[in-house]
Parts: C-alpha cells; sequence; structure tokens
C-alpha cells in the first residue's frame, strides 16, 4: 500500500502542490493525471525518496519513507522512467548494468508480450525506433518482479497498438501494485484509481 | 660503479642554448606563447634548485620524522593540485583524498622498500623519498583523469543513477558502471606506458640512473620495480579516493549532495 499524508512540496518558492493525499491498494492500479507542471513525475521521485517533501508524510508497505527505510522501499519498487534516452547502447547492456542474467525468461516473455522479438535485445537503442527501446526498457524492468511499479508516461513513444499491448501485458500482473503519470486517455481509463492533479 | 661525470654550471648554463631554436620557431610560426615559456622555464630552474637544496639537507640528516614530513607535504600538495584540476570543492574532498594518498604510500611502500627491496631502514632518504614520488607524481595524473570521469559521469549521467539505484537497490550495484569506468579511464594510459616501455621510450628514472654510474641491468630491475609500485600505488590510490569520496558525495537518501563539482 503506497500512503501520501497531508504532502506539500515547493521549488524554488514554488508551490507544486499543498496537502496532498491519497491512498493506494495493495495491487491496485492507479493513475496520476494532470497538466503539465502540475507535480506528476514529483510524486514519482517522492516515492523514491529523490525529492523530499516540505511537509506530510509518506508510507510505502507501512514503512514510513525515511533515510532509515530507503534502501528497503527501493528494493520493492521497480522505476520505468518517462526520459528512456539513458546513455546505455542495448537493452542487453541495461540488464547486464541491473545485475540480470541475459537468460532471464521473464524478459523474453514480457518482450512476447509487448509483440516484439528478443534479438532486439542486441540493437543498438539508436538503430531502433523509440517505440520499441521503451518496450525493451519496460519488459526489463518488469522483469525485476518487484511490488510495486512505478512509471512516468509509459506510452509517450508508443502508437495505439502498442498501448493497446501494453494494456493487455498489464492486465497479465497480479499481486503488483502500479502508479504511473500519464497523459494518455487509454491508459488512464483503464487504471482503477485515478489521482487527479 | 663508474664515477659520475658531474655538469659544471657553465656547461649546464651552455644547455640553454639550445632553447633558441624552439624561441625561433615560435617567432617564425608567430606563436604566441614565448612569454609562457620563458616564465615556465624560470620557474622550473628556480624550482628545482630550491628541491636540491632541500634534498641536500634532508639526505644529509636522514631522520625518520623529517623524511615523513617531506612526503606528507608532496601529499598534501598533490591533494590540492588534484582538487583543482578536476574542478572539486577542497572542503569536502581533502579528508577523502588524504587518507587515499596516504594509505596507498604505507602500502607501496611498506611492501616495496620493506620486502622486495629488503631495506635495514625503510625511511632512508635516497629509495623512501624518489620512489613515493614517482608513485604520487604518478597517481596525481591518473586520479585527475579518473576522477574527473567518474564525477563527470555522475553529473551528465544521473538519470541513469537514479535509475539503477531504485531498480537494483543497491547503491554499490549503481556506482559500479561509473567506478568501473573512471579506473579504466584513470589507468588506460599507464597500461599503454607499460606495453611500449623499453620500446619507445626509455623511463626518466633509468635513463638517470644509468647516467648516475648505475649498470643498465640494476637500472631496469629497479624500474620494473618502479613501475609495478606506480601501478599498484595509482590503482590503490584512485580506487580508495572514489570509495572514501562517496561517503561526503551522497546524502543519506543516496542522492548526488549539490555543490560537489565547482560551478566552471
Amino acid at each position: 500500500m503506497i500512503k501520501c499524508e497531508h504532502v506539500s512540496l515547493s521549488f524554488q518558492d514554488k508551490r507544486v502542490f499543498d496537502d496532498l493525499n491519497f491512498e493506494i491498494e495493495s495491487g491496485a492500479n492507479a493513475s496520476v493525471s494532470g497538466e503539465s507542471g502540475k507535480g506528476k513525475s514529483s510524486i514519482l521521485k517522492l516515492l523514491q525518496g529523490y525529492i523530499l517533501p516540505d511537509t506530510g508524510t509518506i508510507s510505502i508497505n507501512g514503512a514510513k519513507l525515511s533515510a532509515r527505510s530507503i534502501n528497503q522501499i527501493r528494493n520493492s519498487i521497480a522505476w520505468i522512467p518517462q526520459n528512456i534516452n539513458l546513455p546505455v547502447h542495448t537493452g542487453i547492456k541495461l540488464m547486464h548494468l541491473l545485475g540480470i542474467s541475459e537468460r532471464k525468461e521473464s524478459v523474453y516473455s514480457f518482450l512476447d508480450k509487448l509483440g516484439l522479438e528478443e534479438e532486439l535485445l542486441h540493437a543498438d537503442f539508436q538503430k531502433i525506433s523509440g517505440g520499441q527501446k521503451q518496450r525493451i526498457v519496460i519488459s526489463i524492468c518488469l522483469s525485476l518482479d518487484r511490488e510495486i511499479i512505478l512509471m512516468d508516461e509509459p506510452t509517450s513513444s508508443l502508437d495505439d497498438a502498442s498501448i493497446q499491448l501494453l494494456i493487455n501485458a498489464f492486465k497479465t500482473l497480479s499481486n503488483k501494485t502500479i502508479l504511473s503519470a500519464s497523459h494518455n486517455h487509454a491508459w488512464i481509463k483503464n487504471s482503477n484509481q485515478v489521482i487527479e492533479l | 660503479m663508474k664515477n659520475i661525470m658531474d655538469i659544471n654550471l657553465v656547461d649546464l648554463a651552455i644547455g640553454f642554448i639550445a632553447m633558441l631554436i624552439p624561441i625561433a620557431l615560435l617567432l617564425y610560426y608567430k606563436v604566441r606563447i614565448i612569454p609562457d615559456v620563458l616564465i615556465s622555464l624560470l620557474r622550473m630552474v628556480i624550482q628545482l634548485a630550491l628541491v636540491a637544496f632541500y634534498l641536500e639537507w634532508i639526505f644529509e640528516m636522514n631522520q625518520a620524522w623529517i623524511n615523513s614530513l617531506w612526503v606528507l607535504v608532496m601529499i598534501i600538495v598533490g591533494i590540492f593540485t588534484s582538487i583543482k584540476r578536476i574542478g572539486l570543492n577542497w572542503k569536502q574532498f581533502v579528508v577523502p583524498f588524504f587518507i587515499a594518498g596516504l594509505t596507498s604510500v604505507i602500502i607501496i611502500d611498506g611492501f616495496f622498500l620493506g620486502f622486495v627491496i629488503k631495506l635495514d631502514y625503510l625511511f632512508d632518504a635516497r629509495y623512501f623519498i624518489p620512489i613515493t614520488g614517482m608513485i604520487l607524481g604518478n597517481s596525481l595524473n591518473h586520479n585527475i583523469v579518473g576522477m574527473t570521469t567518474y564525477f563527470k559521469g555522475l553529473s551528465e549521467k544521473s538519470d541513469l543513477y537514479y535509475f539503477l539505484l531504485t531498480n537494483t537497490g543497491n547503491s554499490k550495484l549503481a556506482l559500479q558502471s561509473y567506478i568501473a569506468d573512471a579506473i579504466k579511464q584513470g589507468l588506460n594510459p599507464l597500461i599503454a606506458t607499460m606495453s611500449v616501455i623499453g620500446l619507445i621510450s626509455l623511463p626518466g628514472m633509468m635513463t638517470g640512473q644509468i647516467l648516475g654510474g648505475s649498470s643498465p641491468v640494476i637500472a631496469i630491475k629497479y624500474q620494473i620495480m618502479i613501475m609495478l609500485a606506480i601501478f599498484v600505488g595509482c590503482t590503490i590510490n584512485l580506487v580508495l579516493s572514489i570509495v572514501f569520496s562517496n561517503a561526503f558525495v551522497f546524502d543519506p537518501y543516496g542522492r548526488l549532495k549539490d555543490g560537489i563539482l565547482k560551478k566552471q
């Protein structure tokens, strides 16, 4: 369960949000929606301890977010950022950096669900489309099998057909708590909880 | 051992006549660096002359505490030079760089002077100072390259660091590729030097020993030992500099602290 109580956040005197409260039950698929600059991505960074709130508390699976609990909390999260332009050349290299075995079956299974051939793991990211790269990164991160999945604009580089594949793939995930920041209507519609900023 | 042929000061001054050739070439091609060349030449002569006086005195005294103090001064000057060249804030890095430098000197000198050369007196100025100086001088260059790569990597590829930090849940794993890159870049020039030594370059220490009257075989044995000491010392110094710096670079949440690198 993800719990956010009376959280306020500001950057250099500019208030991003004030007294934010929400609760996401374990196993829920939630989306944060709102216009650009409303703080959607900031919520995801708050949950990982990369930005700290001015006031309020954040708890994940009962552990209050603090310097002491941060490693335990991060160990329960798979993080799929918006900026897929990670300075890594191939999916395989990314798997090495994450300490994932090249033979990990679940990576291939997610690639298949997202309509990709496993050979693409060896393809140079510069030579494939943004959508293919995004689906490769998502497949690799999902294979980590973490309890909580945080995603920033997971559909930003995807066409409608690929978005549908992604929605279908996420429906097969069981017992995962998902929180994504998104602008995409089809993706948000598929969520069972929407946090409006 | 043959007698050492001294160079008298008049002959040394005659050597400066050779400088007319590069100065003429610089003038001909209108390269406007002649004042810089003359200033650095003057500095080199003054600095080395002063060092000659210090070393004469230090060698004569040959006291453990004076020799150690001299090495400490070398470490501290090296630290400030590294910090300035990398563009770091000195307050945060003096301590980790000092511990790294001192530890590598203790390990290398203890091992090579104590176990390899088997000196009766470990602090003998004739061995302790030049060998430590060679290790520190080389470590300085390789540390600057390695640490610049490390901090540049972290600041320019911070998105990747945070991606890895969450998805591995482990700061050691998240930093592994940055540390590996820094070590590789830092040691690459040294590996290249070792692979061609004797073929396209004759190292200064060995040449100096031969000119000083040692047999080439003794000079080469010392050179091999020195290259080993430099490689081991540089690696230890660079790795420890990174490891000890990490305690000052990240906050308790694993975030890169602001103001690590000075604004350019």
